[in-house]
C-alpha cells in the first residue's frame, strides 16, 4: 500500500501517474513541491493560468446571480479575458439543461479507493439530460479523437453516473442521458462533445480499477522514457531531466485550474501562540 | 466504530427535521454524536452538498474530515467544513461585484485583494509608519513595532467579531482604562492608527480580516443573491464548539438556523476558554431558544472520577463553579515531585513520560508534555531527554521563522547577491554559510576561504582569483568548479541587467542551480519544501503589490520583499505543514495549543506550574480582552481586582479544560528556581498549595 487509506483518485492524479509514475510518486506519495520554474518565461506562464482561473471564478459568479454586466466591467484592462467572457456569454450556455450548479465536486469509490471529480458546470434535467460542461481556454482545440481518450473525459463521466443520482431526483443517472461538452472559450466557444453509454462506462470502470489497483500494487515508480514528458514537470532537476520548457510549447489545455490557494485568515491563527 | 451509549443513540435517531441543541460537559461524547449525524444524514440520502459543518476553528472540524474521508461507499457531493473566517472570505470574494461599491471600496470594479496576517502587517506598516513617525505616536510604549501594529490589528478584529464599529475601539478603551493622560493619549492614537489602516484599505481594495468580516456581514449577508445561495444551499447544519465561538458566527448561525431543514448544535457547558479569541459563550446560549429539541449528554466518557473530581476542586479553588461534581479524592490524580532546578525538573518530566511509555505499555500518543509557553531551552531539553529514552516525540510549536531555515536563508543572501542596484550585499557571515549550504559538500573551513578570497566588492569573483594553487588545490578543484558555476550564474544574471521577481528568482536559480546534482539541494525534499514556502510568500506579496501598483507610486518589489523580511514582518512564521506527525509520539506543546485541537489523553504533564505565564495575559498596551468582548458594560472600569479576578476565572477555565481532555492523571513539573533562576510564585502554584493544604485540613476533621 503506497498512498494513505483515504487517498482520493482524481482525473490530475490519475493522469500523473499515467504521464510519469515517478511524478506521481512525487506529487502524491512523498508529497514534495518544488519550486522549479514549468517554463522559461514564467510571468507569461504566470499571466495565462491567472487569466484561466480568474475566467472560471467569473463563470461561477455569474452562475450564482452576479449580473453579467458588473463582471463584464471589470475587464477593462484585460481584452484577451474580455473576448473569453463575451465567448462564454454568447455561445457557453447554449443547449443546456435549466438546473446548473457550478463547482460542484463528486466522488464515488472503485477498487476500495475513492474517485473525485470537480466539475466546472453540471447542468441536469431529472429524468432528462445530464450535461457536463469544462471551459478550456487554450487557443488551439484538440482532436476529438485526442479528448476522447484524456483522463478528464473518462472520469468525469463514470463518476456523474456512479455518483449523481442525488442531483437527479434520486435516480442513477443512465449512461446514454451523460454527454461531456468541452467550451473552448478562446476559440470562440466552439464545443465538443461527447456522448456516453453503458457499454463505455464498463469499459471506462475496468480501465480505472486497473490503474487503480496498479498503483495499490506498485513496489517502484520508474521515471518515464519519453522524456517529452518532462518539459514541463517541476521536478526535472530532481530527475536530471534538462531544463524548463517554452512557453509557446506548454498546453494549457490539460491545464488544470484549481482555485488560487484560500488563505482562510481565521482569527484564531493569531494568537495560537501568545494569549 | 465505537459504539454510542443510549443517549447518544436516541439523539442521533431523531427525525431528520429537527433542530437540536446538545449541550453537555466536554469528554461527554458530543463529538461522536455528531460526526454520526452527518453519516447518518449521508446514509438516509440528504445530499452532502447541503450540509455545513460549522467549526470556531479549523482543528476542531479534524474528526468530521477523518470520518468524511473513511467514507469510501460513498456516492455523492461533498460537505462543506467551515469557520467563519473562511466562509466570509469565499462569499465576499464570490459576490464582490454586487457590494462592493456600497461597502465603500474605492474601486468597485476592480478585484478584491485579501490580506494574509503577514500582508496586513506589512501593509500597516506601510499605511501607519509615516503617522506614526511624523507625529510621534506610541513613544511612551516600550515594545517593538511589529507588536503594536499586531494590537492594532487585534481591536480591529475584536470589533468586527463582537460587532461594534471600530471608531469606537479607542473610547472603549479610554473609558475603562485611562488612568492619566499619557494612557488616553495612547488610546487615542492607536483608534486613529485603525482608521487610518481601514481607508488605507477601502482606498486600495484590501482586506484584512475585519473588513473581510464587516464586508460579509453588512453587505454579502444582506444581498438577496448570496442570502438565497446560501440558504437554499445548506439545509442541514452541524455546529461543533459553539461556545468558543464569536458573537459573528452566533449572529450569522442564528439567521442560518431560520431556513434550515435540521440542526444539530453542540455547546460545552463550562468552556468559553478561547474568550482570548473574542469567544462568547454567554451569547451562544440564545441559540437554544431556535432548537426545538433540547438534550444533554452529562457523563464524561474521558475523566476518570479522579481527574474530574482534580478539575472540579481547581476550578473551584479559583471561584469557577462547575455543573458536575465528583466524590473521588483529587489527589488520587496528581503526581508530582519538587525539584531545585528547573534541569531536574525536566528531565524528571521525560523519565516519568518514558517509564508511562516503556514499563506501563502507555502509548506515546496518550502524554502530553503542557507549557504555558514553549521556549526554545525548554523544548530542547525535554526533546533531548525523550530522545535519549528512546521515546518519540513531536512538538506543536505552530509556527516559526521561515528566515531562519538554511534553505530561505541561502535563497535571500543569493537574492541580495544577485541584485547589487538594492545596496543590501549581505554579510561575509551569510555568504559564508550560503556558500555551504549551496554547494554540496563544502565545509565550513572551505566556504569560509573562498569567502574571505573571492567576496569582494559584492560580487563573487571565479574561483581562478584565488593565486595560490597550494589553496585551490586546498579548496579542491572541484568544488572550485562547482564554485564557478554558481558565480558565473550570479554574475551573468548581474551583467544580463535582468531583474525577475524576487519569487521567480527563487524558483529560476533553485530549478536551474541548486538542485541540480552536485548543489546542495538537489535531492532534498526538505529544502524543495521550505524553498516553495519562500516562493509563496514571495509571490503572495509581488500579487499584492502588483495589484496596488494601480494605485500608486510602482515600488521595487524584490527590495520591499528582502527588507520586510529582515524586519522580522513578512516570512515571519509558516507552518511546516508537509512533516507529517509521527502519531505514535509524546506531544509537547503549550497548554492552549493543545486545548485548541480538542483530542483528549491519557497523561498530561503540565511543566512549570509556578510560572505566571499560566494565569497572566502578555503585556498588550493597546488592546484589551474583556474591555472589547460584547459582555463589558459601556463606562465601567477596569480595576487591578477585575484583572485579579479575570486572571483567576481564566486559570480555572483552562483547567478545567485540560482536565475534562485527560483520562487518568496530570503530572506536575516543579521546581523551585524556575528557567530564569527566580523563585516562582504563580497563581497555578498558589492554587494547587491551596488545595492541597485544603484537603489535608479535611482529612484531619474526619
Ligand atoms: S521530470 Fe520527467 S521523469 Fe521526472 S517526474 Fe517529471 S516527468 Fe517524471
Amino acid at each position: 500500500m503506497n498512498l494513505s487509506d483515504d487517498f482520493a483518485f482524481t482525473q490530475g492524479s490519475l493522469g500523473d501517474y499515467a504521464d510519469c509514475a515517478r511524478r506521481f510518486e512525487l506529487r502524491f506519495i512523498k508529497r514534495v513541491r518544488y519550486p522549479a520554474l514549468e517554463v522559461q518565461d514564467a510571468l507569461g506562464f504566470e499571466t495565462r493560468t491567472r487569466q484561466g482561473a480568474r475566467f472560471h471564478k467569473m463563470v461561477q459568479q455569474h452562475l450564482l446571480g452576479v449580473p453579467a454586466e458588473a463582471l463584464a466591467a471589470s475587464l477593462a484592462d484585460d481584452e484577451e479575458l474580455a473576448r473569453w467572457w463575451a465567448n462564454y456569454l454568447a455561445r457557453g450556455l447554449t443547449d443546456l439543461p435549466t438546473q446548473r450548479l457550478s463547482e460542484i465536486t463528486l466522488q464515488t469509490h472503485l477498487a476500495g479507493r475513492r474517485l473525485v471529480a470537480k466539475y466546472d458546470l453540471l447542468a441536469l434535467a431529472p429524468g432528462g439530460r445530464a450535461v457536463i460542461v469544462d471551459w478550456k481556454t487554450g487557443a488551439r482545440v484538440p482532436s476529438q479523437s485526442s479528448l476522447r481518450g484524456r483522463m478528464q473525459t473518462i472520469v468525469y463521466r463514470y463518476v456523474l453516473a456512479q455518483a449523481g443520482a442525488h442531483l437527479y431526483a434520486g435516480e442513477r443517472i443512465p449512461p446514454e442521458r451523460i454527454r461531456m461538452d468541452y467550451v473552448y472559450v478562446a476559440a470562440g466557444g466552439e464545443r465538443v462533445s461527447f456522448a456516453y453509454s453503458a457499454a463505455q462506462m464498463r469499459e471506462d470502470e475496468a480501465l480505472l480499477a486497473e490503474m487503480i489497483a496498479a498503483i495499490d500494487r506498485a513496489e517502484t515508480f520508474p521515471l518515464t522514457d519519453d522524456a517529452r514528458r518532462c518539459r514541463f514537470c517541476s521536478y526535472r532537476s530532481l530527475c536530471d531531466r534538462g531544463g524548463a520548457g517554452r512557453l509557446e510549447d506548454f498546453d494549457f489545455d490539460e491545464y488544470e485550474y484549481e482555485d488560487e490557494e484560500i488563505f482562510a485568515l481565521d482569527f484564531d491563527q493569531i494568537a495560537e501562540i501568545e494569549f | 466504530m465505537i459504539e454510542l451509549s443510549k443517549g447518544q443513540t436516541e439523539i442521533l435517531e431523531l427525525p431528520l427535521d429537527r433542530r437540536i441543541w446538545l449541550e453537555g460537559m466536554a469528554g461527554g461524547g458530543k463529538t461522536t454524536v455528531a460526526v454520526r449525524r452527518v453519516l447518518h444524514l449521508l446514509a438516509s440520502g440528504v445530499p452532502a452538498e447541503s450540509i455545513l459543518i460549522f467549526v470556531p476553528q479549523r482543528s476542531l472540524a479534524q474528526p468530521y474530515i477523518r470520518a468524511l474521508r473513511g467514507l469510501t461507499s460513498h456516492r455523492g457531493g461533498q460537505v462543506s467544513i467551515h469557520t467563519i473566517g473562511s466562509l466570509s472570505l469565499q462569499m465576499v470574494e464570490t459576490f464582490w461585484f454586487l457590494i462592493a461599491g456600497q461597502a465603500g471600496f474605492k474601486h468597485p470594479q476592480d478585484l478584491p485583494n485579501f490580506l494574509s496576517l503577514e500582508l496586513v502587517q506589512y501593509f500597516m506598516t506601510r499605511a501607519i509608519e509615516p503617522l506614526v513617525d511624523k507625529r510621534d505616536y506610541f513613544s511612551s510604549v516600550r515594545i517593538d513595532r511589529p507588536r503594536l501594529y499586531s494590537q492594532i490589528v487585534d481591536n480591529m478584529n475584536k470589533a468586527a467579531l463582537v460587532g461594534f464599529p471600530i471608531s469606537e475601539i479607542g473610547s472603549r478603551l479610554k473609558s475603562a482604562l485611562a488612568s492619566g493622560v499619557e494612557q488616553a493619549h495612547i488610546f487615542d492614537d492607536a483608534q486613529t492608527c485603525a482608521m487610518a489602516f481601514r481607508q488605507y484599505c477601502l482606498k486600495h481594495n484590501l482586506l484584512d480580516f475585519s473588513l473581510q468580516l464587516e464586508v460579509f456581514r453588512a453587505h454579502v449577508w444582506a444581498a438577496p443573491a448570496a442570502r438565497r445561495y446560501l440558504r437554499g444551499r445548506y439545509r442541514h447544519l452541524i455546529v461543533d464548539g459553539l461556545e468558543e465561538d464569536n458573537p459573528a458566527s452566533q449572529e450569522f448561525l442564528k439567521d442560518l438556523l431560520e431556513s434550515c431543514q435540521s440542526a444539530l448544535i453542540l455547546y460545552d457547558r463550562d468552556a468559553g476558554f478561547r474568550r482570548f479569541l473574542g469567544a462568547d459563550p454567554d451569547s451562544a446560549r440564545r441559540l437554544r431558544e431556535r432548537c426545538e429539541v433540547k438534550a444533554t449528554l452529562e457523563d464524561s466518557f474521558v475523566m476518570g472520577p479522579e481527574v474530574s473530581a482534580l478539575g472540579a476542586a481547581l476550578a473551584g479553588q479559583l471561584g469557577v463553579t462547575v455543573s458536575v461534581e465528583s466524590e473521588a479524592d483529587p489527589r488520587r490524580a496528581l503526581i508530582t515531585v519538587a525539584h531545585r532546578y528547573h534541569p531536574e525538573m525536566v528531565d524528571w518530566v521525560a523519565e516519568q513520560a518514558a517509564f508511562l511509555a516503556r514499563e506501563r505499555g502507555v502509548p506515546p500518543n496518550e502524554i502530553v508534555i503542557l507549557a504555558p509557553f514553549l521556549s526554545d531551552a525548554l523544548r530542547f531539553g525535554l526533546v533531548d531527554g525523550l530522545e535519549r529514552r528512546g521515546i518519540p516525540w513531536r512538538t506543536h510549536r505552530p509556527s516559526r521563522a521561515l528566515r531562519d531555515e538554511p534553505a530561505a536563508r541561502t535563497l535571500l543572501t543569493l537574492a541580495r547577491l544577485a541584485h547589487p542596484q538594492w545596496g543590501l550585499p549581505p554579510t561575509d557571515f551569510d555568504v559564508v554559510l550560503a556558500l555551504m549550504a549551496a554547494i554540496d559538500g563544502l565545509d565550513l573551513v572551505r566556504a569560509k576561504l573562498l569567502t574571505e578570497m573571492l567576496y569582494r566588492e559584492d560580487r563573487l569573483l571565479q574561483f581562478a582569483e584565488v593565486h595560490s594553487t597550494a589553496m585551490q588545490e586546498r579548496i579542491t578543484f572541484d568544488l572550485g568548479e562547482r564554485y564557478d558555476r554558481l558565480a558565473n550564474w550570479l554574475n551573468r544574471y548581474i551583467d544580463g541587467g535582468r531583474a525577475d521577481a524576487i519569487d521567480i528568482f527563487f524558483r529560476r536559480i533553485f530549478g536551474g542551480l541548486l538542485s541540480r546534482a552536485g548543489f546542495g539541494f538537489h535531492d532534498d525534499i526538505d529544502a524543495g519544501n521550505i524553498s516553495m514556502n519562500l516562493v509563496d510568500s514571495a509571490r503572495e506579496f509581488r500579487w499584492a503589490l502588483d495589484f496596488m501598483s494601480r494605485y500608486d507610486a510602482q515600488i521595487d518589489l524584490g527590495l520591499d520583499y528582502v527588507k520586510m523580511v529582515d524586519r522580522g514582518v513578512i516570512a515571519n512564521s509558516y507552518l511546516r505543514d508537509w512533516i507529517a506527525d509521527v502519531e505514535e509520539s509524546v506531544l509537547i506543546a503549550p497548554a492552549y495549543t493543545f486545548l485548541l485541537n480538542n483530542r483528549p489523553v491519557d497523561y498530561q504533564f503540565w511543566l512549570n506550574i509556578g510560572s505566571e505565564g499560566w494565569s497572566r495575559r502578555l503585556y498588550q498596551p493597546l488592546t484589551h480582552p474583556h474591555v472589547l468582548s460584547r459582555g463589558w458594560p459601556p463606562g465601567a472600569v477596569w480595576s487591578e481586582d477585575d484583572e485579579q479576578a479575570m486572571n483567576r476565572l481564566t486559570l480555572g477555565r483552562l483547567l478545567l479544560a485540560l482536565t475534562r481532555r485527560c483520562r487518568k492523571a496530570v503530572y506536575l513539573g516543579y521546581s523551585e528556581l524556575s528557567e530564569s533562576g527566580y523563585e516562582p510564585r504563580g497563581l497555578l502554584l498558589e492554587t494547587i498549595q491551596g488545595l492541597l493544604r485544603r484537603l489535608a485540613r479535611e482529612e484531619q476533621h474526619v
